[in-house]
């Protein structure tokens, strides 16, 4: 098999881009994308996206610039992509580290320089491409022109807007408003409202009851999930059944019971009858997983075996907010994963929680994120997957189409 | 239902897909191998509502359910190509395909916990893991039939090298889908699109290996080529679904832990 000369030119291009990328990295370390904030990232995309219509339309004049839109720029920038993006898969991304993978930016592969001049050669090769299916539009590529225009906004987007997007924690403690937050560098930033936290709630799963190995510190693979009082469950040889279930417990120091408690703090706790299905022991007594008011119960029920209870996983939790804004209006709004709260350009996202305290948590953790190429972004993407659903319906028509016209 | 009951399933849809593997070489008639593979994948798609019921969560949380959808998907596949294209060995290979995967589930079970993580619980989650194993389905039995023709003696044709660029269309356009629908839900969920976390990274790196199968397919004049990107390119998909669980670069940087 002989390479044709315009793949060996185009993969000697990319080469060459490569080699570029690692000399800059070395004499100047990563890509600084902090220029690109608005409105310079907007400007300099307009300036590329034209750069690219000139070239599209320039081609006939001046031929060698088809090099940059023709198959073999097309196949090299993917492949380029694809050894890239494995290289990528291969080396652990961390800022810290030393050697010859550290100086040539592979630990910190998104600000490498030669990762981001292939990125740029592919969206500049991709960009062209859509610039050829604009102009020579096809009824029967439809699915490609609209993957094209879609993958290329991402790219221009991901690229020219990556200065432009801020991050911004805060910690919000009941009913004290936040206006101040910190940004991923650790610097504090002020936002363009104040969040104050009104109440914080969280649902979370039944209690599971495991057989922990004190002596090797493990715990069974099998549990058994208190869903109502008489569940039972076989764990190592043990038959485990709650005998009576307390969702909010606490239990005095001089007592040996827990008792229903309606208060801050409260612990879930299990009675539970753990049956050896040998020998027939048994073994019953009080477990609960603690909080931060009361201490774990354990049951032991052999030599260096204890029935636990893990602290209980959370199902949802939910911020209920209140959003003072600079014309001075409220809004409020409930957080939770998966259901940000959408103030102008900025979203505000369910991040965490007080962790030891659990359900019990007075903070909540919120992320604020401005991102001001959501919109485009979002567009490209549901063309995208509109594009995905035409390529799998249209998928066995090609043939036919052949078929036809032969 | 639960997991104990997977064979007894499993048994009844591996003698359907098995029946219908035999059917498609004995009988003239298509739609009866097609029927019984079809019946066994309803066996089998019973099964997986049921553990749903059950699981009073969508059974995908977990590598083996996960394998579930694959053993199911590859069924379909199978059964789908057969009644496009009347390939007799195509329900021969989704069979061995899926019962290999129901082996696996059968001797490494894994409890099927009731918990689902709040970030999983999401309208997304249900179509992105549904599609992407699909697509690795699809992306499954194109690799077995590149296989089989780059390995035989016989030149493949131009019809069954069109066989295998409507497979990589169809699987690449559910594996756009999947990371589409990955993406809007990372937004929705974090604020943020793309992470460059190492699932994604190597999601990235097979959905490009694809596109480049297909852009490079049509001027192609050695169908060696093809195949070796085929069958490269579902190497890395394997690292995407599951190697980067033993890869030492992506220990602990990955949200995608199942």
């Amino acid at each position: 098999m002989t390479l044709q000369w315009g793949y060996k030119r185009a993969f000697l291009r990319c080469a060459l881009l490569f080699v570029a990328g690692t000399t800059l990295q070395m004499a100047f370390g990563d890509v600084n994308n902090g220029f690109l904030r608005y409105p310079w990232g907007l400007i300099i995309a307009i300036n590329y996206v034209y750069l690219l219509v000139l070239i599209h339309f320039q081609q006939e004049r001046w031929p060698w610039l088809k090099r940059l839109s023709d198959h073999y720029a097309c196949i090299s920038s993917l492949a380029a992509m694809i050894v890239m993006t494995i290289i990528f898969g291969l080396t652990r991304q961390d800022p810290a580290t030393e050697g010859l993978i550290g100086a040539v930016g592979f630990s910190r592969m998104t600000s490498s320089w030669p990762f981001n001049i292939l990125l740029l050669y592919f969206t500049t090769t991709t960009g062209l491409a859509v610039m050829d299916d604009l102009h020579h539009l096809r009824r029967r590529r439809v699915a490609a022109v609209m993957s094209h225009l879609a993958v290329f906004v991402v790219l221009v987007a991901g690229i020219f807007g990556s200065g432009d997007k801020l991050r911004v924690s805060i910690t919000t403690q009941l009913d004290k408003a936040v206006h101040v937050g910190l940004d991923r560098a650790g610097r504090q930033t002020q936002l363009p409202f104040a969040v104050t936290l009104k109440e914080f709630s969280m649902d979370e799963y039944p209690p599971k009851l495991y057989i922990l190995n004190t002596a090797t510190e493990t715990s069974s693979r099998d549990f058994l999930s208190v869903e109502e009082v008489g569940a039972t469950a076989v764990v190592d040889g043990w038959e485990l059944t709650a005998v009576q279930y307390l969702d909010m417990a606490g239990r005095m120091p001089e007592q040996s019971d827990y008792l229903e408690m309606n208060h801050v703090g409260a612990a879930p706790a299990v009675y539970v009858r753990a049956k050896n299905s040998r020998s027939g022991e048994q073994r019953e007594g009080w477990v609960s997983c603690g909080s931060f008011i009361f201490e774990p119960s354990y049951l032991f029920i052999a030599d260096n075996l204890a029935v636990a209870m893990p602290r209980r996983e959370a199902k949802r939790y939910l911020s209920r907010v209140e959003v003072l804004n600079e014309k001075g209006e409220k809004e409020n709004f409930n957080i939770e994963v998966n259901h940000p709260a959408k103030i102008g350009s900025w979203h505000i996202y369910q991040v965490g929680y007080d962790t030891s305290r659990g359900r019990w948590s007075t903070i909540s953790v919120l992320e604020c994120v401005r991102d001001g190429w959501y919109s485009a972004v979002h567009i490209a993407l549901w063309t995208m997957l509109a594009a995905g659903v035409v390529m799998f319906v249209t998928a066995g028509g090609r043939k036919r189409g052949k078929e036809e016209k032969r | 239902m639960s997991w104990e009951q997977l064979i007894w399933f499993a048994a009844a849809a591996t003698l359907c897909w098995v029946t219908g593997a035999v059917l498609a070489f004995r009988s003239k008639q298509t739609w009866l191998a097609a029927t019984a593979s079809l019946m066994g994948s309803m066996i089998f798609f019973a099964y997986i509502v049921g553990m749903w019921i059950a699981l009073e969560r969508p059974p995908m949380r977990t590598m083996g359910e996960t394998r579930l959808w694959y053993s199911f998907f590859l069924s379909i596949a199978g059964a789908a190509v057969f009644i496009r294209w009347k390939y007799k060995w195509i329900l021969s290979f989704s069979t061995m395909m899926s019962v290999v995967f129901i082996c696996i589930n059968l001797f490494k079970p894994e409890i099927h916990s009731k918990s689902l993580m709040p970030a999983l619980q999401s309208v997304w989650f249900v179509p992105h893991v549904i599609v992407y194993m699909f697509a690795y389905a699809m992306m499954g039995a194109v690799t077995l039939f590149a296989l089989y023709l780059w390995l035989r003696k016989r030149e493949a044709t131009a019809e069954e090298l069109g066989v295998c660029d409507n497979l990589v269309r169809i699987g690449w356009a559910f594996l756009t889908l999947g990371m589409i629908m990955g993406a809007l839900w990372a937004k929705q969920a974090w604020g943020d699109y793309w992470t460059w976390d190492p699932k994604e990274t190597w999601a990235a790196a097979t959905w490009l290996s694809y596109l480049l199968y297909l852009h490079l397919r049509p001027h192609l004049k050695d169908n060696n080529i093809a195949f070796a990107l085929l069958c490269f390119s579902f190497l890395l998909l394997q690292m995407c679904w599951y190697g980067i669980n033993y890869l030492p670069s992506a220990q602990g940087a990955s949200v995608h832990v199942y």
